[in-house]
């Protein structure tokens, strides 16, 4: 009672609206916290904690199986390691190489496809190239390693066909030879985001006027000034989503490489997904591995934020 | 600057005809306006001029030469798209320079001939802006730049007003009329408003349905519209049509009757293209009929615009026919009232039963 007379008598002092705006405001606040309050959660029990726990093991020497008080500290050496020895090096350059495979090959061949296909975007061709190159999306990981694994086999269709062209010295087990393993392995990932990558560039040139083109046209572009001045530029955000999507794929790849060489021959094919499901559940150097693991993160995300800064500073 | 000719024009897209044989010549300098409903084939055709699609068959002659294979690029044409098409990513000074850069003109004198478009068009403080950053009647000037810094043989306007509001649509239909006079190029201009086509036009071709109706000056369609559709097409508010039929010809006159006409006397046409009992429609402009006690038409109101300078009476004849009579502006007209109007006999325009005017 008291208090309601005291914001009634208090009421003339402040500015009038201010009360209301204030409950609104709280209340806007409340319904926020409401809404984004579970999703809040589950980021932080699924994303969070985990993340937490790896940069804690990180600094631990586990073997992952006893009690975790029986693990000793370790500090920072399990990063010393991981940036200094040649092995983890040369696996984490290996993931590098990868992503090259991965990125470059479905965002050029991908770009080709759309600027060929623009202008049969409405027919059936069109259509019939999109899903054929989206196939591979959608067949699982393991089972395109299996089927490539087979076609890059000493028997395989790889052979074949450089035997029935005539050049049968080229042939060899691609897989398991120590210099053509990464790229062929490279190949199975950028056949597999071919699809995605040609699916979002084409939907993305198809929302570029079709006017441009013709004032290109009228201004005397030929096909490469239009590729250049027009799809290039109207592209810029797919290609960034592709380039982003691509490079953490490789960066992360596990289950392509897994199933192809299981990173062999010697280490010629590991990448550090692998390495830390490795170090982790057979060497039991848990730390170790969480220690790559967090490397691996930082590394993703030193390629990833300057790609969509860029993007994002493009769109003020 | 160049004219231009069509020979038998025709365009299809699979079975169905669009452009069905247009002829038409245009002189060094017109300014030609192409008019129609929307979807009867005039950007078409504004198209098939730039080359941006194929012509089924027929000839196109630019400056005496024949177009037909020549790729748009080197047909001498600069487009203004009803979309502007501008390059998003590009600064003002690199979407009107553009042509330019493609056509390896060196930067200086470049950066002359974007500045000399600018001072023409008035948007020099625009120069480095990115297009996101304009309003449209500025997306509309850059454009228009983009066009006159090619210095192309003929200019081709597809609907280029049409995203504006009516206030800049005016301005810019003045300015367009100045450039004109000013570049003294061939221009062709695509509109669906008869306005515009009537005001800028120094030649009108009204299309429907890919068909070309009729080809004049402005006054010449306004006054003498070869067939119904023109007429209705052609002037604001619509030219009033009564069906009426020919009771009898005497000499030089002809004496009309109809459901909605009492007995009218009209000069009788030239030559013997009137008989007794023709079915005819009457058409009388808006503007040309006027309140007359002894009138032959009674217009029972329903309807009363009053614009300041003029006032728009629209309402129906006693047989239930619609009719709109434009009077003076302080007319003492009232809603609901029946008055009569009448109008000079040499006003009224004739068409026979298949819609061409006698
Ligand atoms: N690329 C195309 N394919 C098929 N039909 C088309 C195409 N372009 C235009 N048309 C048809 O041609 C006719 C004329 O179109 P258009 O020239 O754009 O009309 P307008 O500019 O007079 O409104 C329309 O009926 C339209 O549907
Ligand atoms: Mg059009």
């Amino acid at each position: 009672m008291t208090h309601l007379e005291n914001a009634t008598a208090g009421a003339p002092k402040a500015p009038a609206p201010r009360p209301a705006a204030t409950r609104r405001a709280r209340r806007r606040r409340r319904d926020a916290v409401m809404f984004i309050g579970p999703a809040f959660l589950i980021y932080a029990a699924f994303v969070i904690v985990p993340l937490g726990m790896s940069v804690y093991y990180s600094l631990l020497r586990w073997d992952g199986i006893g009690p975790i008080s029986g693990a000793t500290f370790y500090g920072l050496k399990n990063y010393i390691e991981v940036l200094t020895d040649d092995d983890l090096l040369q696996i984490i350059g290996n993931a590098f190489q990868l992503a090259a495979w991965f990125t470059i090959p479905p965002v050029v061949l991908g770009l080709a496809v759309a600027s060929a296909i623009r202008s049969q975007m409405a027919g059936r061709f069109g259509t019939a190239t999109r899903t054929i190159l989206f196939l591979p999306q959608v067949i699982p990981l393991v089972a395109a390693g299996i089927a490539w694994s087979w076609m890059y086999d000493r028997n395989g269709v790889v052979n074949q066909f450089l035997s029935l062209i005539g050049l049968e010295s080229w042939t060899r087990g691609w897989l398991g030879d120590f210099t053509y393993a990464l790229p062929a392995v490279g190949i199975i990932g950028a056949w597999v985001l071919l699809g995605l990558c040609t699916m979002l560039l084409v939907t993305g040139i198809a929302r570029i006027d079709g006017s441009l083109y013709e004032a290109a046209k009228l201004d005397g572009a030929r096909p490469r000034h239009e590729f250049r001045f027009v799809t290039l530029p109207g592209l810029k955000n797919e290609i960034g989503i592709c380039v982003t999507v691509t490079i953490i794929q490789a960066l992360s790849s596990f289950d392509i490489v897994y199933v192809a060489t299981a990173g062999g021959p010697g280490i010629e094919t590991t990448v550090p997904g692998l390495e830390i499901y490795r170090l982790a559940f057979a060497h039991r150097q848990v730390g170790l591995a969480s220690a790559l693991a967090i490397v691996l993160m930082i590394l993703v995300l030193a390629c990833v934020l300057p790609i969509q800064w860029a993007l994002r500073e493009r769109k003020q | 600057m160049a004219d231009l000719k069509l020979r038998d024009v025709r365009k299809s897209y699979g079975q169905t005809e669009v452009i069905k044989g247009v002829d038409l010549d245009i002189l060094d300098g017109e300014f030609v306006v192409f008019v129609g409903p929307s979807g009867c084939g005039k950007s078409t055709l504004l198209r098939l001029i730039a080359g941006l699609e194929d012509i089924t068959s027929g000839d196109i002659e630019i400056g005496g030469r024949l177009v037909n294979d020549v790729e748009p690029r080197d047909r001498g044409v600069a487009m203004v798209f009803q979309s502007y098409a501008l390059y998003p990513h590009m600064t003002v000074r690199e979407n009107v320079g553009f042509g330019l850069r493609l056509a390896k003109v060196p930067k200086a004198q470049r950066e002359q001939a974007v500045g000399e478009a600018a001072r023409i068009l008035q948007m020099e403080p625009l120069l480095d802006r990115k297009p996101a950053q304009l309003s449209g009647g500025q997306r509309q000037r850059v454009a228009i730049g983009r066009a006159i810094v090619r210095d192309p043989d003929v200019f081709l306007f597809d609907e280029p007003l049409s995203n504006l509001d009516a206030a800049l649509r005016m301005d810019m239909r003045a300015e367009l009329a100045g450039l004109h006079q000013q570049l003294d190029s061939t221009m062709i201009y695509v509109t669906h408003d008869q306005v515009e086509a009537m005001t800028l036009a120094d030649k009108i071709v009204v299309l429907k349905d890919g068909e070309v109706q009729q080809i004049g000056a402005p006054m010449e369609l306004y006054e003498h519209p070869a067939n119904l559709f023109v007429a209705g097409f052609i002037g604001a508010p619509k030219m009033n049509l009564l069906p009426g039929k020919v009771t009898a010809v005497d000499g030089h006159e002809a004496v009309l009757s109809g459901a909605d006409l009492p007995r009218l006397v009209l000069p009788a046409p030239e030559g013997d293209k009137l008989a007794a009992g023709d079915e005819i429609t009457l058409g009388l402009r808006p503007h040309d009929l006027k309140r007359m006690p002894d009138g032959p038409l009674e217009l029972h109101t329903d309807l009363l615009e009053r614009l300041g300078h003029e006032t728009v009476v629209a309402g129906h004849l006693p047989t239930g026919a619609r009719l709109t009579a434009v009077l003076d502006g302080r007319s003492p007209v009232a809603l609901d009232e029946t008055i009569r109007l009448g109008f000079e006999p040499s006003s009224a325009r004739l068409f026979d039963a298949g819609g061409r005017a006698i």
